[in-house]
């Protein structure tokens, strides 16, 4: 009798607490991994070395390029160099696409990615601080009239066409305009100057020596990081928030380079490359690569259903690209469509690759996922 | 065979270590369910029945399945001052961010009187209801607590007065440690003092405490008011109040209701649109969608529908019974809210890069909701589960790590606040903080 009031006990207990180990379940068969011959290091390496860093660089250059664009367009306005303008913000939007899920160390510590593209934009804001002439773009509350949205709005949206927009820089607001869009421009330089510098002068040592296995690893973070990217930021942002995934209704206004109107899936499609040659350690513009979050599957031998899951990834992201490649404009998409039928089915096919990643490839890497859906106020 | 009696030792041990690391290793078993202990512990619903061990209890109240009750073929239940003071609530967080109000006006929003144009909605404006009449004016704490009553009404003027005199001067200014201004919080903008605090959210969640807790559970649902005067012998006799349709008691029961569920779309099925308020509403939903608690949002409302029944079946024993489960779920919610933000911003302010600006949003409302625990009610008692003198300590300490008050803040700080608000629950950190 002694003894079953003992086992209950124990049982009680067992009850009592079992919800305490909600996180660390897996502490028991944790002492002792699996030996994987996959060194994190190497990957971390990799991934600074070959696709961050030349990365960075790469977008610093194309910043360079639309600065000088720009000088070009301000001494003389003609449609002309509005169009070269133009390309070389396009160019460089694209670029900005295999940058942004790098928000980790640097980039975290100055925001950059809210500074450089929170869409959609605050056109009036923008309007009233050209003619004011007093703004303070540093603030957090001026991110949504800056950055790449903000030049979408003053090279593409101030008039119906060409040379209507030219014309703007012909006008009294000529000035305002101009010195608007030197301060937007000098801030971008000024944040990505910051980061690449941070990471040459001792973050990328900090990066990849940080090489274990814990939550304040760099590999578990960065995979955090890199997943939130794909969630939040290219499926959500990109497409879901326009489609009214979540409000219930089509926000058109709120794509991104909403007033550009035909690039936002040439934009989407360059995050999703930039995701998918992270996953395979391509180095950046490059045909060769390294150690990956793929290899390190491979390494684990990770099977989903029998079947690779690296290649079940990538066979995913692949299925994702041929079905947004088939769209029309995203804007056009959204308001020439009630429902946008086919641009929620590429959602759909987008949304597939996220428990692929949240659920099984962590796992294999034993890595937790810590970001939830914030609060909402 | 001996590998795995050791394991299983070792596994035994694993268990005692995180249930003392709890703090309430012995504690815990007592709060087993035994049906026949005469104490209502574990989960009963009363007195040694109810629950998932014990046989039902039985009430003789039949509890309906919505909150709709009538007299005469017409509804007996009306909460309209409680929704107008909800509504105005609203209007005071809007004038938060209005950097071109003044402290007379907001403090006017938050004493209105009957006729004055405080509001952007005429309906308040004609209103004779005010918010600070009702904060700190419960029957069973402030009755006769003139001092703490008045102290409590300065600290939300003076969140008023701060948030006009130190943050809107300084609205486009980035803040630093020991300069007011603005920070960035993911894609929001968050607005703080010099000390990292957002006054809004202190006044808000601190609102949830002194006016709809303290009203609801401290004097609503309080036999001193349910019971006041003739309230018992208008009631059993079906007396009601001149030209109404409800008796005195029916009404103030509906009166706590109206704090919980006063902007519910359908009063009568409330958990349908949980979170229709920016007050207690929203956050019974909060606490129900963390998995650790859910089913408290329909304990809740289950418990104010039975007794609502329970007082037109003229059973005072199941409605006070009804009274208490009310009293600590809604108590267990301020206390599950206070800790989860204070651990939200540990969170923020531990990882390589800290999230200031998230961790101070974060913080100011677990301030708020540290506030509201002199508003809770421990069932079966007239105390709160944390005296103001408490409350107030733990709010100097959350704020004196350094000069800069949450600038400085300790890690440390944050988990002996947690540990010491979760002792006197049923519930876990752990469990908060998700």
């Amino acid at each position: 009798m002694k003894k079953v009031w003992f086992l209950v006990l124990f049982a009680a207990l067992f009850v009592a607490c079992s919800s305490d180990n909600g996180g660390g379940d897996n502490g028991s068969d944790n002492v002792d991994p699996a030996p994987v011959s996959f060194e994190r290091g190497a990957m971390l390496e990799n991934w600074a070395d070959n696709i961050i860093i030349p990365s960075y660089e790469s977008f610093t250059a194309e910043l360079s390029a639309l600065k000088a664009a720009f000088e070009t367009f301000k001494t003389d306005s003609n449609e002309a160099n509005l169009t070269a303008l133009r390309a070389s913000w396009l160019s460089a939007y694209k670029t900005w696409q295999h940058v942004s899920l790098f928000e980790i160390g640097p980039a975290e510590t100055v925001g950059l990615r809210l500074n450089v593209n929170i869409y959609p934009v605050d056109a009036e804001k923008i309007d009233g601080f050209v003619q004011s002439g007093s703004y303070d773009l540093t603030l957090s509350s001026n991110r949504d009239a800056k950055g790449f949205p903000a030049l979408d709005y003053l090279i593409n949206g101030l008039g119906e066409n060409d040379t209507a927009i030219v014309s703007k820089f012909s006008t009294t607001e000529k000035d305002g305009l101009i010195s608007y869009i030197d301060v937007v421009l000098n801030d971008m330089e000024t944040l990505i100057t910051q980061v690449i510098s941070q990471w040459k002068a001792g973050y990328r040592d900090t990066f990849v020596n940080n090489d274990g296995a814990s939550s304040t690893a760099s590999v578990d973070r960065f995979v955090n990081d890199f997943i939130l990217y794909y969630e939040k930021y290219l499926r959500a942002g990109k497409m879901g928030i326009p489609l009214g995934v979540f409000s219930g209704e089509v926000l058109p206004r709120n794509v991104e380079a909403y007033y550009k109107a035909d690039v936002s899936n040439e934009l989407f499609l360059e995050g999703l490359a930039g995701v998918q040659n992270f996953f395979n350690g391509n180095h950046f513009q490059k045909a060769s690569s390294g150690e990956s979050l793929a290899s390190y599957l491979e390494a684990l031998n990770t099977l989903k259903g029998g079947e690779d899951l690296a290649e079940l990834i990538n066979g995913q992201l692949n299925a994702a690209r041929t079905r947004v490649e088939a769209l029309g404009s995203f804007r056009s998409e959204i308001e020439n469509n009630a429902p946008p039928t086919n641009m929620l089915k590429a959602y759909d096919e987008v949304q597939r690759a996220v428990p692929l990643l949240k659920v099984d490839m962590v796992s294999a890497m034993n890595i937790s996922i810590d970001f939830v859906d914030a609060d909402g106020d | 065979m001996k590998k795995l009696a050791f394991s299983f030792m070792a596994v035994a041990g694993l268990i005692f270590t995180s249930c003392d690391s709890d703090d309430n290793g012995g504690d815990d078993l007592p709060l087993e369910a035994t049906c026949d202990d005469g104490i209502m512990n574990g989960d009963e619903t009363g007195i040694d029945c109810g629950g998932s061990n014990c046989g039902p209890c039985e009430t003789g109240v039949e509890n309906p399945d919505s909150y709709s009750f009538e007299r005469n073929g017409e509804s007996t239940v009306s909460f309209t001052g409680q929704t107008t003071r909800l509504l105005m609530g609203d209007e005071i967080l809007g004038a938060f961010s209005d950097v071109s109000a003044t402290v007379e006006q907001i403090q006017a929003m938050f004493a209105h009187q009957e006729g004055e144009s405080d509001f952007e909605n005429a309906d308040l404006n004609a209103s004779d209801k005010s918010i600070s009449s009702k904060t700190a004016a419960s029957a069973d704490y402030f009755s006769s607590n003139a001092v703490d009553q008045g102290l409590i009404r300065a600290d939300f003027n003076g969140w008023i007065a701060a948030q006009v005199e130190e943050v809107f001067p300084n609205w486009n200014v980035a803040a630093e440690a020991g300069t007011a201004g603005q920070i960035a919080d993911g894609e929001s903008t968050r607005y703080i003092s010099a000390q990292g605090l957002e006054y809004n959210q202190l006044f808000n969640k601190g609102l949830i405490g002194a006016l709809t807790v303290d009203q609801a559970l401290n004097n609503y649902l309080s036999p001193a008011v349910l019971d006041e005067g003739s309230n018992v012998a208008n009631n059993d006799s079906g007396t009601t109040e001149e030209d109404k349709n409800y008796t005195t008691m029916e009404h103030k029961w509906d009166e706590a209701y109206g704090y919980v569920y006063g902007l519910n779309a359908n009063s009568a099925d409330p958990n349908a649109d949980l979170g229709a308020d920016n007050f207690l509403n929203k956050y019974i939903g909060r606490v129900e969608g963390d998995t650790d608690f859910a089913g408290i949002a329909d304990e809740i409302f289950q418990a104010f529908k039975l007794g609502r029944a329970a007082i037109v079946a003229m059973d005072y024993e199941v409605r006070d019974a009804q009274a208490e489960i009310i009293k600590e779920k809604i108590s267990e919610v301020i206390g599950i809210r206070a800790i989860h933000y204070l651990q939200q911003g540990k969170n923020a302010l531990s990882q390589e890069t800290p999230d200031f600006g998230g961790a101070f949003h974060d913080l100011s409302e677990g301030y708020g909701f540290i506030y509201s625990l002199q508003f809770t009610r421990k069932a079966g008692t007239s105390e709160p589960y944390f005296a103001k003198s408490e409350v107030d300590g733990f709010l100097t300490d959350l704020l004196d790590d350094g000069e800069n008050g949450l600038w400085n803040v300790q890690e440390a700080t944050l988990d002996a606040l947690s540990n010491a608000i979760a002792d006197r629950f049923e519930f876990t950190v752990e469990q908060a903080a998700e």
